[in-house]
């Protein structure tokens, strides 16, 4: 098996229903399973109301570091797409929570990177 | 669905301003003139612009019959014209709007009020041409770029999607548009 096949392998593909936020939204999470951090409750950005009239679709990488117990800070946008798009990622970075770490495990200093990919699909029937 | 039902109102609400200055007095220097020039006209804006549409109305048509000059009546037709869409009139509003647009065909907002009620008859090939004449009249309109995404809503409509990408190598696309 080629390395690119191997590594989106575990990939799981979790449709839920997300915060008032994204009510508006089809939320799409894609996840693998080495994470350092568990997400516990993942916050979809609301597609901001500019970007949907013009049709902008774009992506946000932002990145931070989640303390012992699950929140993340030094949230900081790694790279994007549309400037449009960063208020709206990083207030649901702020918003999502991880798993607490229990007290005998060393919080890990590296970072942890989330995209948000904002998307206008057709609504047309077929 | 409030937004979409309350869109029309505030676009037209946009479109009202040219009775709220008097006649001949936008751009002037030292003109001492206390109070608009039509008050019929201002008041029928101020109505419209409260969503108060019958008086709107009522008191336009009023103001029309004392307009005096061209810049007057295309702001009474184009005023006109929006009322009679918040009314749902829409035959009436077109021929106000139609009006306004004899008198003016260079008046971007008769172009928006016409586009509008293009758009409520879903007759979209006539309102993308008033909205693409309006575009190139004032480009950076806010009630024309409300109007394009109303069109568009309606010939193409899409729905907004977020992809949460957790993935090891997951990296934003910064060509994406």
């Amino acid at each position: 098996m080629n390395r690119p096949a191997r590594r989106w392998l575990p990939v799981a593909l979790l449709l839920f229903a997300m915060s008032a936020t994204a009510a508006e939204s089809r939320v799409t999470h894609l996840e693998d399973d080495n994470h350092e951090r568990v997400p516990l409750n993942t916050v979809a950005p609301a597609y901001p109301a500019a970007a949907r009239r013009d049709r902008i679709e774009g992506d946000v990488q932002v990145c931070f570091n989640v303390n012992r117990e699950g929140r993340p800070y030094r949230i900081a946008v790694r790279s994007s797409s549309n400037r449009v798009f960063e208020k709206p990622a990083i207030r649901a970075i702020r918003a999502s929570r991880y798993q607490p770490l229990p007290k005998d495990r060393e919080v890990p200093a590296i970072k942890t990177c989330r995209t948000f990919r904002f998307r206008l699909e057709s609504a047309t029937a077929d | 669905m409030t937004t979409a039902r309350l869109l029309p109102l505030l676009l037209l609400l946009g479109s009202l301003a040219h009775a709220q200055t008097p006649a001949g007095q936008a751009g002037a220097v030292a003109k001492t003139v206390v109070g608009p020039a039509n008050a019929d006209l201002a008041d029928g804006a101020a109505a419209l612009r409260t969503g108060d549409a019958e008086e709107g109305v009522r008191l336009t048509r009023r103001g029309l019959v004392t307009a005096s000059g061209q810049r007057e009546r295309v702001a009474g037709y184009s005023n006109l014209c929006a009322g009679l869409a918040m009314l749902e009139r829409l035959e009436e509003a077109l021929q106000a709007c139609n009006r306004a647009l004899q008198l003016d065909d260079e008046h971007w907002r008769s172009y928006s009020n016409r586009a509008l009620v293009y758009l409520k008859q879903e007759r979209y090939p006539e309102a993308e041409r008033d909205i693409s004449r309006g575009e190139a009249l004032n480009p950076n309109a806010r009630t024309l770029k409300t109007l394009r995404a109303m069109y568009r809503d309606a010939v193409d409509p899409v729905s907004p999607s977020i992809i949460i990408d957790d993935r090891r190598g997951a990296e934003a696309n910064e060509s994406t548009r």
